[in-house]
């Protein structure tokens, strides 16, 4: 395989929320904003619990460091989570 | 005809500009001084035009498409769309479109392809070196976003014959003008992975090393190195344009220095035009 499987909904919420305006609309209606994308439960879960490790594997590297950014994770915190879940 | 005026390589991490006065003082010293020497180095090299070689992150292309190669043909190109870039004081760029016109058109009767694009943002891969670098003025901006963020990536070698094509496109544009190279990103670092803040210094100064030898000898150390040494390191390959173009010689360091603060090898290079 020449490339990762991705989960394309996911990818495109992530890349979708480098507006500053759709950041911070999901940051103040995550659900209204999850409900515009054909995110799975799992994955949906996976948001609400910030399960880095669940996610890194759905998607590319640089949306998730930037998603995590976006919504406040601390740098130390998101690492921490990559390594250890 | 048109002329070949030297190639540069400079890193753009964001966290050069993001978390710059957390650089201890004797780094930030250190970068500023490449920085500047390579803005000094580019003034002398006077160029009409610089093509930038830069990946998109995510800037302006998504997994509904994004291209191993996009060219950029506009008349004018958009600054950088992050907040943190705001300080950098081109929200418009000059392209050139007759001569990024000419390189795709000599791309694709060499059986290169690469996808073209009328207006692009220049993110921080292109425009953090532009703003460091201290010109006062841009020379016209050919954008050339090479992917080394998404897989699959153009091959190593592939990088290298777009240096080669790219000099020959240069040298065979009509008119009379001085096109220069800047290849940007690198060296090693890791973004969203396991990874993320580690530094290769053995790796950085061994790529280094070899971007002075052979370039069977660098890209076969290449292969074999860059798929552990971090997602980041894949931005070598924009160097790699950088050394085609010169003719895989002529190859200066200006500065390495790995600074944690910004979670990457830091790395800048000239080429002499020869």
């Amino acid at each position: 395989m020449i490339g990762p499987m991705r989960d394309y909904w996911l990818c495109k919420l992530f890349y979708d929320l480098q507006s500053p305006a759709a950041v911070a609309e999901y940051r103040a209606e995550r659900d209204k904003v999850l409900d515009r994308y054909r995110i799975g439960a799992e994955v949906r879960k996976a948001l609400a619990e910030n399960d880095v490790p669940f996610l890194a594997q759905r998607t590319n590297a640089y949306l998730l460091r930037y998603y995590f950014f976006a919504t406040g994770m601390k740098d130390e915190e998101f690492k921490r989570r990559l390594r250890h879940g | 005809m048109a002329s070949f005026a030297g190639a540069f390589a400079a890193s753009h991490g964001p966290l050069l500009i993001r978390e710059w006065e957390a650089v201890p003082r004797g780094e930030q010293s250190r970068l500023k001084n490449a920085f500047e020497e390579l803005g000094r180095r580019l003034k002398s090299a006077n160029p009409d035009a610089l093509i930038v070689v830069s990946p998109d992150h995510w800037s302006n292309f998504s997994l509904d498409n994004y291209p191993a190669v996009c060219l950029g043909v506009g008349a004018v190109n958009e600054g950088p769309p992050e907040p943190w870039m705001k300080g950098f004081a081109h929200r418009e760029i000059a392209g050139h479109p007759e001569l990024a016109l000419h390189i795709a058109g000599q791309a694709m009767r060499g059986g290169f392809e690469p996808s073209v694009s009328h207006r692009l943002k220049l993110d921080h891969g292109a425009c953090i070196p532009l703003w460091r670098m201290g010109l006062d003025t841009l020379p016209k901006i050919v954008p050339m976003l090479l992917n080394s963020i998404e897989p699959p990536m153009p091959s190593l070698r592939r990088c290298f014959d777009w240096g080669r094509l790219l000099r020959q496109s240069i040298e065979s544009y009509p008119e009379p003008i001085r096109v220069a190279i800047l290849g940007t990103g690198g060296l090693s670092h890791s973004i969203g992975e396991p990874t993320m803040g580690a530094i290769y210094e053995d790796f950085d100064h061994e790529t280094i090393r070899r971007f002075s030898s052979s370039e069977d000898s660098l890209l076969s150390y290449l292969e074999d190195e860059l798929p552990r040494r971090g997602n980041g390191s894949e931005e070598v390959r924009n160097w790699l344009v950088a050394h085609g173009a010169a003719g895989g010689r002529g190859f200066e360091l200006v500065d390495y220095l790995p600074v944690p603060t910004v979670i990457v090898g830091c790395g800048f290079a000239s080429w002499r035009a020869s």
